[in-house]
């Protein structure tokens, strides 16, 4: 038995997969005060719904994969560990100049970032390397156990060393590390040429103090988690999702914690892959996880998962960069919670503010007084307002067409109905820009790819969006409402490693490139070595992190091989490079030559045989009762839409909207024009209206 | 809103605004991501935006503000005035500061988007800084260009380079044997074209989609809109007028006093209008700083813009409430051909705008902004040499250091901010990647303490940058404004850090140096630069003393300076003495 644990902001979503094959689904409240709780939680859920205790459920377990946004939440609220950071001499400010890069350039009200190491914490470390790797000044031991002592007496809890060009010639951050543990015995702290061996020092500096700064936490957590599911009754093995879309044991998570940062996100596109491919045969999908607060994006491209090095705590160029490959999540304020208000100029706005949990839409009857997307939707009669959550929660819709009038109508010339829609209509486009924002620059088409919409809130205006993208189809998964959850299920163990070394391949040292890929190999092969009896298959790819000449920005080039044995190879990494260029670009220079800064190898060790299966609701019949509701769209007005129950349809049959197919967790709105049917794997799978 | 024939109500208007402005995103992501010089795609000196038919600024990606408030619809006035007939497939190479460009080194791409009809509907505009234009010296900033002939980058008038989306081979020959790198300023070319095809092939699909007639409607609206924004923004404004006067640093070619640039503003509050008065200054000088007439318009907009609701769309309908006057053949006016432009979008046009913020500021206190730091110190001067190891000669500008943000009225300042046209959006560079790319040796990048405007909210920063060749001679051009007028406060705010610059040589000897220089670098010799600190805003005394401990803990102000600037005194730890401060305040008071 498989358990898949997410802990949210709200939920914390559990994926049973049972040894009769068998899915079930779970959720329980989140409980931010100690998220541990949460997750025995909803494992007693499940224990409860079997009809089992919960020492029973866990004692027929052999994995339990969970996603945590512990180490994020620890970030965003201070409360990570008093961390030094000790740098090359000279280079005290690199965590606070950064990389520069401002955005909303005439808005001088938002103040310059804080470090996320204080100046005050930071020592400067007497000694250079060059770029070439060669020593230009000793390491001046004596003084730096004199800022180690600095760091006891300033009762420094963990330590970040970054020194330039460590990544060329690590000599002096290994010395480093030897005196801390002399000196420092006890403290953990982390090397920025292990945690992150890439050019840049900023990005660097910043993984490696965010590493170090989450060690004593997460070390912690780890620990925790694993004890309290072992005394539960829990005996199998514990695996934490990472940031890249793999997982990895919870005691390699607690040394090198700077890996958890996207746990949890990283894990849709694994799923929005595997529901792409099986209920549209489709190898691109753009994947939109809905929240009530925050709409999480990423992207499939080509069967792969595109990552990206520009991952942010606290936005682009006021928070802090990760200046680690993490899947490509980018998260935009809108959700059912986001609220719509008119300007000052008369223009219908909605978001980014959001009326959040507390107090919530006007609907929830907790004293919300602003109109959101979830009034529109209960306005519209989108949503049942006796059906919320599977009944979980009565909605109150006068409260809701009361806000729409109040704040929208005068200004905006409308009656409740077209108000409501016009909401919609404008969170549809801001989420419609979102997505092309990630597509272009991932070189994705979206009429070319599959919207997997997952989320509670993703089936109600995800057939808009896809409509308006020009997406031929829409996938609503049954374990939508868990997507990340259903990606653990399916993911792999991954380790992940790189090595610098700059290679121009008109001059190309393969000899060189070669010992460093078998560098490489060998490190992939050790971890694939110690993975454990749960791996079926493994496999390890290689790629190059290539550009053309006086390009700044490299991109993630796939290697045919591990080896260069010849002219023809490096000519067809070239080639490759050509393509890839083109693809995510629409130019290439096929003139001209390229440059690999670094080279990266990847481990995958799969979990599983077969697929996931489905939440396995017995498909209903054709003839299966069909109700009808009132629902209000745009050009047709108010209509007596069929509502109909997900588990009631037949597998294949092909309907025709207006229509609204509700389940336990989720309502998925469906405009005149479109079409919808059940998938082989219990999702729904929608044909979008043409020209919305 | 105005009640408009065809105007669009507020649902229509956001969702088509929304769609156009995501076209220039797209087109700004595009060059971003595909562009060859470090100029480009590490300081993103480039910018997009789109021009009605009849060329008025309709929408920008967010773009270096000195790029495209003004500027790209002089240009595409200047393309129809020159080409009468504009058929699809057309793209136009512009960089002439007397036809509407900034200056000569932002080669400009302008694409006529022509409806299956053959009418003009817009104008897309890509925009980007080269690492070279091909001027006399290995320097895109030639601040000591006697003229545009001495100056020598090649001027593009708005030439026809593609015709039926094909090159013309003509032009992109002359610019491949006579601009430095021309393999740089290829991919460059690449990226912009990139660029402007997708804006226009974007916008006919939207033309075609909506149909062109509800496109026009769209635009008229979002202009009254806009305008709409701008007047109550202006309407809060202080009625009055205000002046304020921002010395340039002497270089070759300007007085020895240096050029002062006088600004008058004047607000009506019940009009809701901004005048910004330039006229009062003196005439072109012979050397590369003087202003065109896209800077001189821009520089003044962004000091208004600073000074607002920052929310107010920035585009022709917001523009129609602000009167900004100039004067033919002035130094921040309308240039004569042949007065070199060489540095037109920094220096000068800094002047401008922090005198146009400063002038707000010093009319009510809760507006304008104070003086950012001036450029282009060494610290972000243009490297180049011959690589003994590559073999091949390199030319590239840095970024190291330039910080100067200057403190506004709500919080201290955005310290990267760079200079006040760039607004932070360039990156600095890292220091590995640096050395990779050139043979040069960082020994230092710090912030010096002290270095901040003092004030209620305080100015950033300066740096100290120290660097120089490994391999070869370098040499290094600069024309640093702000060593002899750093960044001034307002409303009692001190002084930013002044520049500085000095060779250290191999024997250890410092010698300063000119602020404009071309000075060369033997291997084993630096140069020593400080980058400019930003002007802070209200008195010092009154900023929150906790807060001025923490500036001390953190290193940005010592001790003595808080004392004395800022009249806090610590205890022993670093905690405000209460009692000892009240008793400095009250006597400063």
């Amino acid at each position: 038995m498989r358990f898949a644990v997410d802990t949210g902001g709200t939920f914390t979503d559990l994926l049973v997969e049972h040894d009769d094959g068998r899915l079930t689904m779970h959720k329980a409240a989140t409980t931010p005060q100690d998220p541990i709780a949460g997750v025995i939680d909803s494992l007693a859920k499940a224990a409860e719904a079997e009809g089992v205790s919960l020492g029973d459920l866990l004692a027929q377990g052999d994995l339990f994969i969970h996603g945590t946004t512990r180490a994020i939440n620890a970030i965003v609220t201070g409360a990570t560990a008093r961390t030094a950071f000790l740098t090359t001499r000279g280079h005290p400010d690199i965590l606070v100049l950064r990389e520069g890069g401002r955005k909303d350039v005439f808005d001088f009200t938002v103040p310059f970032p804080e470090p996320y190491v204080p100046r005050s914490l930071t020592w400067e470390a007497d000694e250079r390397i060059m770029a070439d790797g060669s020593v230009r000044r000793a390491l001046d031991e004596a003084a730096l156990v004199g800022a180690l002592g600095e760091m006891k007496a300033a009762k420094v809890e963990a330590v970040a060393v970054c020194l330039l060009w460590s990544i060329v010639n690590p000599a002096h951050e290994l010395r480093i590390g030897e005196l801390i543990e002399a000196h420092l015995p006890g403290v953990p702290y982390t090397l920025s040429h292990a945690v992150n061996p890439s050019l840049r020092e900023y990005r660097r500096a910043s993984s490696t103090a965010i590493d170090a700064s989450l060690k004593p936490l997460m070390s912690a957590y780890m620990g925790d988690l694993t004890a309290r599911l072992r005394a539960a009754g829990y005996a199998g093995r514990v695996l934490i999702v990472t940031s890249n879309a793999g997982v990895i044991d919870a005691s390699e998570a607690a040394r090198a914690p700077i890996h958890l940062i996207n746990s949890g996100p990283a894990m849709a596109p694994v799923a929005g892959r595997h529901f792409a491919e099986a209920d549209a045969a489709a190898e691109t999908a753009i994947v939109a996880d809905t929240g009530g607060t925050t709409y999480d994006l990423s992207v499939v491209r080509r069967g792969g998962i595109p990552l990206t090095r520009e991952t942010w705590i606290g936005g682009a160029y006021r928070g802090h960069m990760t200046g680690f490959p993490s899947v490509d999540v980018r998260s935009i304020g809108a959700g059912g919670g986001s609220i719509a208000w008119v300007d000052a100029g008369g223009l219908l706005r909605v978001g980014p503010q959001s009326a959040a949990a507390e107090p919530g839409p006007a609907a929830y009857g907790r004293g919300g007084e602003e109109p959101t997307v979830t009034d529109a939707c209960v306005a519209l009669g989108w949503l049942d307002p006796d059906f919320f959550l599977g009944g979980a929660m009565k909605l109150r819709a006068d409260l809701s067409r009361a806000a729409i009038e109040a704040r929208l109508c005068g200004p905006l010339g409308l009656s409740v109905e077209d108000a409501a829609l016009a909401v919609i209509r404008v969170a549809t486009e801001n989420m419609v820009q979102a997505i092309l924002d990630i597509t272009v620059n991932q070189g994705i088409d979206p009429r070319e790819a599959v919207l997997i919409g997952g989320g509670g809130a993703a089936g109600l205006n995800s057939e808009r969006i896809a409509a308006r993208l020009g997406c031929p189809t829409l996938l609503i998964p049954d374990v939508g409402a868990a997507l990340s959850a259903a990606g653990a299920l399916m993911s792999e163990l991954v380790f992940e490693c790189r090595a610098a070394l700059f290679a121009q391949s008109g001059a190309f040292d393969s000899a060189a490139v070669n010992a460093v890929l078998d560098g490489l190999r060998a490190r992939c092969e050790a971890f694939i070595a110690e993975a454990g009896e749960e791996a079926v298959e493994s496999r390890i790819a290689f790629g190059a992190e290539a550009r053309y000449p006086h390009q700044v920005w490299e991109i993630d080039l796939p290697l045919r091989a591990g080896a260069f044995a010849g002219e023809a190879d490096i000519r067809a990494m070239v080639a490759d490079f050509h393509a890839a260029h083109d693809e995510i670009f629409a130019i290439s220079d096929p003139e001209s030559e390229i440059e690999v800064v670094s080279w990266t190898a990847r481990a995958s060790c799969r979990l599983r045989e077969g697929k996931l299966p489905s939440l396995g609701v017995a498909a209903g019949s054709a003839a299966a009762p069909v109700s009808r509701r009132r629902a209000y769209f745009e050009r047709v007005g108010w209509v007596e839409a069929e509502a109909r129950r997900f588990e009631a349809l037949p597998a294949g049959a092909e309907f025709a909207g207006p229509a609204l197919v509700e389940s336990s967790f989720t309502t998925v709105v469906v405009g005149p024009g479109a079409t919808y049917r059940r998938t082989a794997s219990g999702g729904l799978s929608i044909n979008p209206a043409k020209g919305a | 809103m105005t009640a408009r024939t065809g105007a669009l109500d507020g649902v229509e208007l956001a969702l088509l605004i929304s769609r156009v402005e995501g076209v220039a995103r797209k087109m700004a992501n595009t060059l971003l991501r595909t562009g060859r010089s470090g100029v480009l795609n590490i300081a993103r000196d480039f910018s997009c935006c789109i021009i009605t038919a009849d060329d008025r600024l309709l929408a920008t990606a967010e773009s270096l503000p000195i790029h495209v408030l003004s500027g790209p619809d002089m240009m595409a006035a200047s393309v129809r005035e020159h080409h009468p007939v504009l058929a699809r497939g057309d793209a136009f190479l512009h960089n002439s500061p007397y036809h509407g460009c900034s200056h000569p080194a932002d080669h400009t791409l302008l694409v006529p988007v022509i409806d299956d009809a053959g009418v003009h509907r817009f104008t897309v505009v890509a925009k980007a800084h080269q690492a070279d234009c091909g001027n006399s010296e290995p320097t895109t900033y030639m601040g000591a260009a006697r003229d545009v002939y001495h100056e020598g980058a090649l001027i593009f008038p708005g030439v026809r380079v593609q015709k039926d989306y094909r090159d013309v081979e003509d032009i992109i020959r002359m610019c491949m044997l006579r601009i430095r790198v021309p393999e740089q300023w290829w991919g460059d070319y690449l990226a912009m074209l990139g660029a402007a095809r997708i804006g226009e092939r974007e916008l006919l699909a939207l033309g075609a989609e909506i149909g062109w007639e509800r496109l026009g409607d769209f635009t008229e609206t979002w202009f009254d809109y806009s305008e709409a924004r701008m007047r109550a923004a202006l309407s809060a404004l202080p009625s009055g007028r205000g002046s304020w006067t921002s010395t340039h640093d002497a270089v070759p070619g300007t007085p020895e006093a240096g050029v002062p640039i006088n600004v008058t503003v004047e607000v009506d509050a019940a009009a809701e209008r901004i005048a910004v008065d330039l006229t009062d200054n003196m005439d072109a000088l012979p050397c590369g700083l003087n202003l065109s007439e896209a800077c001189a318009r821009t520089s003044a907009m962004i000091g208004v813009f600073n000074s607002i609701d920052p929310t107010v769309p920035k585009n022709a309908g917001a523009f129609r409430r602000i009167d900004i006057r100039l004067k033919e053949n002035s130094v921040c006016g309308v240039p004569r051909h042949p007065t070199s432009c060489s540095v037109a979008t920094t220096n000068i046009a800094d002047r401008v705008a922090n005198s146009v913020q400063a002038a707000l500021a010093e009319m009510k206190d809760g507006i304008g902004m104070a003086e950012t730091g001036a450029i282009l110190p060494a610290s972000i001067g243009v490297v180049s040499g011959y690589d003994p190891e590559k073999g091949e000669p390199y030319v590239n500008q840095l970024f190291l250091a330039f910080t100067g943000g200057s403190a506004g009225p709500h919080a201290d300042a955005w310290i990267t901010l760079g200079h006040v046209g760039n607004a932070g959006l360039c990156y600095q560079d890292s220091i590995e990647l640096d050395e990779l790319r050139q043979p040069l040796l960082v020994e230092t990048r710090r912030f010096l303490t002290d270095s901040e405007g003092a004030g209620r909210t305080k100015g950033g920063a300066g740096m100290l940058v120290e660097f120089g060749p490994t391999r070869g001679d370098m040499a290094v051009a600069f024309v640093s404004d702000g060593t002899y007028n750093p960044a001034k406060g307002v409303r009692g705010g001190g002084l930013g850090g002044a520049a500085y610059q000095a060779i250290r040589r191999k024997d250890g000897a410092v010698e300063p140096t000119p602020n404009c220089a071309v000075v060369t670098l033997a291997t084993g010799e630096t140069i020593i630069s400080h980058c400019c600190g930003g002007g802070g805003y209200g008195r010092p005394e009154e900023r929150a003393p906790e807060r001025v401990a923490r500036d001390v803990r953190e290193g940005w102000v010592s001790p003595d300076r808080a004392r004395d600037v800022y009249r806090v005194a610590l205890d022993g730890a670093g905690a405000v003495d209460a009692a000892e401060t009240a008793r400095l305040r009250g006597a400063a008071g």
